[in-house]
């Protein structure tokens, strides 16, 4: 369970990112955050595994204190937390198999970390995650001659292969075209609902997070407007949440539908 | 005045510039043209010429192809052997040099003067490195691998830190999600994205090593050079065609291989 | 090849998939690479005791050209600036040449297949021989002096540009070209309107580069008597006036950062 008490994160700078932050997320949901961008979405998101620190509040994962981690800590505390990327980022000069194995590493003696030489365990791990997106037969094929789509789910085994509790997803799909949008997000919810992982994810495309999330969570300007089931999200709500530019957005909506 | 017009008048914008350019050009170019002259050029040089084409066509096949430490293939062998070890030195030397010059590792004064330092290491003639390692090994081979090595340097260090520019760090981001350290980073995150650059790179300079190692035997540093000197200094041209072809034969299948293992690194 | 030789190793999944794994290259690569080097460092003698107990020799060169004679300057000059003029001559004949090889070199140009591999080949071959020895040859030829250094650099340069030219014009768009021949142009005339505009800044930027390396090859020819400041290198060196020699190479410096710096900012321009 993820719970947030009064988190507040200021940049230094001194602009609030978040405010007032108070949230309890339990195991297994499938939650997504919208609002506009640099609403702070994406900084919500990366507070929870301490990509971010938060100035002041309590942050508890499963009643651990995040904001007391420190060093080593924080890297074996980040070993049960998957995280998927806008931009993929995989190694792309090198095997979709190296990429799901690197989730692995932290794991390994230490000669075998310089050698890069993996268990038959570790791989038959790998292959079994790439197995569960659908891409087993690219395994070995190199990471550049995939589409993004592919690319994606190459993302999306390394972390499975990571055996997390919980997924955060910082925009997965801004970089896909609808269709492998689509079958991306088939894949988090499948993830979602067969092994009982959290997704957290936050997106730009409302119709998406509104069929497949459970749970909508609206960020305005660092403060959380909206938090409740996805069916309860009405128009009115979606005009507060982006601050009037609803009308707007509802033609971008439109547009996207026309070309799917 | 019709649109088309002004476009007309629009369009010639740099042309002045050009010609000026073209124009300084080729006043340099003519200034230097004094230097050619070919009234050194007799009855004497065409014979040679025809000479050189002779023994080319009719090489010292003994030379050729028997197996003594004179014959043509052993000096090959070493040539080669020149090159391929100085490669490998100065690859190993133009990765330290390769970070200290990319912008986004260090700051940029340590850049700038790593620089500086690689432009100076380029400039200086291969020769003149081999005649001061000359003075570190001796005359031989040894001193044909040093001073392969550290003009290599030059080239290899410049082109690693463009890869080194390029690295793309988002990897790193999603790695720290996943909970490595600094050290598994940088193994597993960017060795891999520099590694296959790299080896095509090297492998590139290997091949212009070849030729570098050639001319070396000039100043006593060991391969196929002091032989082909003396052999053109001893008017023995049909020495000179062995050698020359064994030269040529040697070059132009590494450089076959060489293409084939680089467009399969990048490819994959 | 490598696949028959070690078939693909079969990982079967719990769930009874079956992957084929190919055989990892890198071990052989590794033994192949340990290899190469024990026997290079047996054919060349290297020994990196000898390197370590002795290199200060090399730091002791260097360490007598600092400070530089600053008045050798006034002798040398004159064969900076022919160094430069041969480069430049050299260059620029040598980059107008390369142009007729490199269309006679290009197969979707020349539609005789036998003209083409011709060219290739002796563009190839102009490449393998080394300059100093293309030098060499020349100043029995043409006697000592930058005339010789002046070929040895063409000959050099048609063989450089001349293959990225054809490499250019080999991967240009050849719709224009067509369009033109359909127009009633000759294949000449089309190429001067469809091909030639495509490939100039590319020609152009390519010749600078080579310009560029030309000067430092410029530097060592006259080592062979092939004219410019190579002779005073080699002369300084025969007489161990290392004073001298770190002017030279001062001198030398400077004048190639300006170069590059200069046709740096030109191939900017072009692409």
């Amino acid at each position: 369970m993820i719970e947030f008490k009064n988190v507040e994160k200021k940049y230094p700078n001194g602009t609030a990112a978040l405010q007032n932050v108070n949230l309890k997320i339990g195991q297994g949901e499938f939650v997504a955050v919208i609002g506009l961008s640099g609403a702070g979405k994406s900084t919500l998101i990366r507070c929870i595994n301490r990509m971010h620190d938060i100035t002041s509040g309590q942050l508890m994962v499963d009643n651990v204190d995040v904001t007391g981690l420190k060093g080593k800590q924080i890297r074996n505390f980040r070993r049960r937390i998957g995280m998927i990327f806008q931009s993929f980022n995989l190694v792309t000069r090198t095997t979709v198999i190296k990429n799901v194995l690197v989730s692995f590493v932290p794991d390994l003696p230490f000669w075998r970390k310089v050698t890069g030489i993996f268990t038959k365990e570790h791989k038959l791990k790998a292959l079994e995650a790439l197995d569960k997106v659908g891409i087993l037969d690219k395994a070995f094929v190199r990471v550049d001659q995939l589409s993004g789509g592919q690319q994606q789910r190459v993302a999306l085994a390394r972390t499975l292969a990571q055996n997390p509790d919980i997924i955060l997803a910082d925009e997965p799909i801004a970089s896909l075209d609808p269709v492998t949008s689509k079958q991306v997000m088939d894949d988090f919810k499948k993830i979602n609902k067969d092994m009982n992982i959290s997704v957290i994810m936050n997106i730009h495309h409302v119709e998406v997070a509104l069929e497949y999330a459970d749970r909508i969570i609206g960020i305005r300007k660092g403060e959380v407007v909206f938090d409740g089931e996805s069916d309860k999200v009405t128009k009115h709500i979606l005009n507060d949440i982006y601050g009037g530019q609803v009308e707007e957005l509802k033609s971008s909506m439109e547009e996207k539908s026309a070309h799917v | 005045m019709s649109t088309i017009e002004k476009q007309l008048l629009a369009s010639p914008r740099n042309r002045s510039y050009v010609l000026i350019v073209t124009a300084i050009v080729l006043l340099l170019f003519l200034w230097s043209l004094s230097v050619v002259s070919f009234k050194d050029v007799n009855q004497s040089g065409l014979k040679i010429a025809q000479n050189i084409m002779n023994g080319i066509i009719h090489p010292d096949l003994d030379l050729l192809l028997n197996v003594s430490k004179q014959s043509v293939l052993y000096l090959l062998v070493q040539t080669l052997a020149i090159a391929f070890l100085g490669t490998v030195v100065g690859a190993i030397l133009s990765v330290p040099f390769a970070f200290l010059a990319a912008s986004n590792i260090v700051p940029k004064p340590v850049s700038w003067l790593t620089r500086l330092l690689l432009i100076v290491i380029r400039t200086i003639p291969a020769l003149v490195y081999g005649l001061m390692f000359i003075r570190v090994s001796g005359p031989g081979p040894f001193a044909g691998v040093l001073t392969v090595g550290l003009t290599s340097i030059g080239m290899l260090s410049k082109l690693y830190v463009d890869a080194i520019e390029e690295l793309d760090t988002k990897v790193l981001e999603s790695m720290t999600s996943i909970g490595c350290t600094t050290f598994e980073k940088i193994r597993f995150g960017i060795v891999p994205q520099l590694m296959s650059i790299f080896m095509s790179v090297t492998i590139y300079r290997f091949d212009m090593n070849m030729r570098e190692a050639s001319i070396l035997g000039l100043v006593g540093a060991g391969g196929i050079g002091a032989p082909l000197i003396f052999a053109m200094n001893g008017y023995k041209w049909n020495q000179v065609g062995s050698l020359l072809i064994g030269l040529v034969v040697l070059i132009l299948i590494i450089e076959l291989i060489s293409n084939k293992i680089r467009a399969k690194l990048i490819k994959g | 090849m490598y696949d028959k030789i070690f078939p693909p190793k079969q990982v079967v999944l719990p769930s009874g998939k079956v992957v084929l794994e190919k055989r990892s290259r890198t071990p052989l690569i590794l033994l192949l690479m340990v290899i190469a080097i024990v026997w290079s460092v047996n054919m060349t003698g290297f020994d990196i005791k000898l390197l370590f107990r002795r290199i200060d020799q090399f730091f002791v060169i260097i360490g007598d050209m600092i400070p530089p004679k600053w008045s050798y300057f006034s002798s040398l000059w004159r064969a900076l600036v022919a160094t430069l003029q041969m480069s430049l001559v050299g260059s620029m004949i040598g980059a107008l040449l390369s142009v007729p090889f490199a269309v006679m070199a290009s197969a979707n140009i020349i539609r005789n297949q036998v003209v083409v591999t011709v060219f290739k080949v002796i563009l190839s071959l102009l490449r393998t021989l080394p300059t100093l020895v293309t030098a060499l040859i020349a100043t029995f030829v043409f006697g000592l002096g930058p005339t010789a250094g002046v070929v040895a650099i063409l000959l050099f340069t048609i063989s450089y540009v001349g293959k990225l030219l054809y490499e250019q014009i080999e991967n240009v768009d050849m719709g224009p070209f067509e369009a033109m021949e359909s127009i009633g142009m000759t294949r000449i005339q089309a190429f001067r309107y469809a091909v030639l505009p495509q490939v100039l800044p590319g020609f152009l930027s390519t010749s600078l580069f080579c310009f560029e390396g030309n000067v430092r090859y410029a530097a060592i020819l006259g080592y062979v008597g092939a004219g410019g400041i190579g002779l005073l290198i080699n002369e300084n060196l025969g007489w161990r006036d290392y004073s001298n020699l770190g002017m030279i190479i001062l001198a030398l410096v400077v004048t190639v950062y300006l170069i590059e710096w200069v046709s740096e900012h030109f191939r900017k321009k072009l692409i």
